[in-house]
């Protein structure tokens, strides 16, 4: 309803059609991406730990795929919630989500693995190179035949075969939604056609439905199920909560760019960018430390053994720096960051936070990977004996397999991406409701 | 100008006191110029009254932004100070009143964990936080806005009860320095108002 406008948005196509110079970034990533990858493997190669590899992979597998199912959730949320203001960034969520079409092919090597170990190499001395310890349950009980009983009683649940499928399932949903309302967009910028965001609006629904249960059911199967004989009912929306952080930072950054190649020129401004860092603030910051919290605090007050492993892995040696380096770079620091008006306002800080919110997030989940709960956890009488026996575990931090291979994946993710928006627009242009947003306002 | 309701109008009894000015407007574009001028003029005792939020209206009228969110940030701070000495105090501590009278509180042992738990202690930390923010930001916000009040000038006035329907006001009050009865009735003509009304504060 506003007569006057801050900005005057270019809606030529110039600035909302794809381009040479999309191409030209989607190239480059895919060079630095393949490069990175190559020099990662080459490196790893020099390294005689495979178990220690599969690890780097699937952990930064799973990072990568935060990055797409963020922006998948951010696209449903917009459609479902008849969004008008986010019109505006929607398509590059739409392009970032529409990669979980090819992501499947990250997991085929942590998946290999799996598979290899249980059928075809079996006897090899595979147990060393096991991603997913329940998987070889008479090396597990060989270890230790306490957690072996735990965890043979769930074989029902964790067995390959029923994890394969489901990993399928998984993927298929995945893949085929992100394409879906991706090409749905896009055949209304043809059309224009009203009918296509009602469909869109009906579609997010059951789409919802299927996000929860798969990424919960994921994070369960891929980084719960890492240490089979702990459970925890909250860990799957832990993992939504942190997939939202590295996700709707990634559409921050993403426009940030897309508006510094000449794309998109008064289309974005300050108000979306501001609801951009609401989102990342209150679901990725505030929202995680709430429900990282609510997990610690019931294992602490509970104090059952069998549950408080899981946590007790994470606070011995270096690995007590990197809990508290979440405390205070997921939660405190970006919290008090982001809760001014300001800084989610002006671009440069808002990309600062949202590249401190994506570092955060990967180690964020090299937390949940990487730590391995110790198997004579039950013969320690006292905390202050177990944390000095393990003391000088490391972290692996100090590895640069896990930079060169994220920042190989992170090539190829931005590469697909780019390339999807060089082919076609960078922008809803015909959706009903970008007048909305290009005229939106926080009051 | 006496309003023809106005039961004070009738014979005998003093005129009762300007409140304003007030200045009615068929669209948001065109109070929107107004409100830029009227800004511009330099009124500081004056506002806008529209049937729907106007946005860019605040900017027009170069309204600071409010100083609520850093009472509300006040109010969260304390209610987390609060919270945690609560417990403090009850739980694990004693204090004494001027050296003289040892108040102590209720140190309980729950499941072996230490006196000072602070982790147990989150959740009520975290609600008086979030109690006292609401509140005091609900609260705050009326109080800011000088509410709640019984009665207003303007609700009076038959014309401007269309404030909730299809026009736009703007009111100048009395009590601006700049007011002048003659000088602002003819500023406000000036901006292309449908219709001009002296206001009464009764």
């Amino acid at each position: 309803m506003s007569a006057t406008m801050a900005c005057n948005p270019d809606l030529s196509d110039h600035s909302v059609l794809g381009d040479a110079r999309l191409t030209r970034v989607s190239r480059t990533a895919y060079v630095i991406g393949w490069i990175a990858l190559l020099v990662g493997c080459f490196e790893a190669w020099k390294q005689p730990d495979a178990h220690g590899f599969a690890m780097i992979w699937l952990q930064n597998s799973i990072f990568i795929l935060t990055l797409a199912l963020g922006a998948f959730f951010f696209t449903l949320i917009q459609h479902i919630t008849a969004a008008g203001w986010g019109v505006a960034v929607r398509r590059v969520a739409e392009a970032q989500a529409a990669n979980l079409q090819w992501l499947w092919v990250l997991f085929l090597v942590p998946m290999f693995w799996l598979v290899a170990t249980n059928h075809s190499w079996e006897g090899r001395g595979h147990g060393l190179a096991l991603v997913w310890p329940w998987a070889d349950l008479s090396h597990l009980t060989a270890e230790s035949p306490a957690e072996g009983a735990v965890v043979s009683a769930k074989s029902a649940y964790l067995n390959p075969t029923f994890f394969l499928i489901r990993a399928t399932i998984y993927f298929v949903f995945w893949g085929l939604a992100s394409r879906w309302f991706l090409q749905a967009s896009r055949a209304q910028d043809q059309t224009g056609d009203p009918a296509i965001s009602k469909r869109m609006r009906f579609m997010a629904a059951p789409a919802l439905i299927l996000f929860a249960l798969t990424s919960t059911f994921a994070a369960f199967d891929w980084i719960m199920s890492l240490s089979p004989a702990w459970f925890s009912t909250m860990f799957g929306i832990y993992f939504f909560a942190g997939l939202c952080a590295s996700g709707f930072s990634a559409i921050a950054i993403a426009c940030l760019r897309l508006q510094s190649l000449g794309y998109l020129r008064g289309v974005i401004n300050s108000e979306h960018y501001q609801d951009l860092g609401k989102m990342i603030w209150a679901f990725g910051i505030v929202f995680w430390a709430y429900i990282a919290f609510s997990q610690y605090m019931l294992i602490w007050y509970g104090n059952l053994p069998e549950e408080t492993v899981w946590f007790i892995a994470r606070q011995v040696g270096d690995w007590s720096m990197v809990s508290v380096a979440l405390i205070l770079g997921h939660f405190a620091i970006p919290f008090l960051f982001f809760v001014s008006r300001w800084t989610k306002r002006w671009r440069t800080t808002l990309l600062v936070g949202a590249l401190w919110m994506i570092a955060f997030a990967w180690i964020d989940i090299y937390w949940l990977v990487m730590p391995v709960v110790p198997h004579d956890v039950a013969t320690f009488t006292t905390y202050d004996q177990l944390a000095h026996a393990y003391q000088a575990t490391s972290t692996g931090l100090s590895n640069p397999v896990n930079y060169l291979i994220c920042a190989g994946f992170l090539g190829l993710f931005i590469g697909s991406a780019t390339g999807r928006l060089a082919r076609g627009a960078v922008l809803c242009r015909r959706d009903p409701r970008l007048e909305e947003s290009l005229r939106f306002e926080n009051i | 100008m006496t309003h023809p309701n106005s039961p004070r109008g009738t014979q005998g009894v003093a005129p009762a006191a300007t409140y304003g000015i007030m200045a009615e407007f068929e669209t948001p574009a065109q109070i929107m110029e107004a409100a830029k001028k009227v800004h511009a003029a330099g009124y500081r005792f004056w506002d806008c009254h529209t049937p729907f939020a106007v946005h860019g209206l605040d900017k027009a009228m170069g309204i600071k932004r409010t100083i609520l969110p850093f009472l509300v940030l006040g109010a969260g701070a304390t209610g987390a100070t609060l919270g945690f000495t609560l417990q403090a105090f009850t739980n694990a501590t004693g204090t004494s009143i001027w050296a003289l009278v040892w108040v102590t509180g209720y140190p309980f042992l729950v499941s072996g964990k230490p006196l000072m738990s602070v982790p147990a202690w989150v959740p009520v930390i975290f609600e008086l936080t979030i109690l006292l923010s609401a509140l005091s930001a609900a609260g705050l916000m009326l109080l800011l806005n000088g509410l709640p009040r019984l009665s207003h000038p303007l609700l009076a006035n038959n014309r401007f009860r269309r404030a909730t329907d299809d026009r736009f006001f703007i009111v100048i009050e009395a009590r601006d320095p700049k007011f002048l009865r003659s000088k602002t009735e003819a500023f406000l003509k000036s901006l292309n108002a449908k219709s001009i009304e002296v206001v009464e504060d009764r």
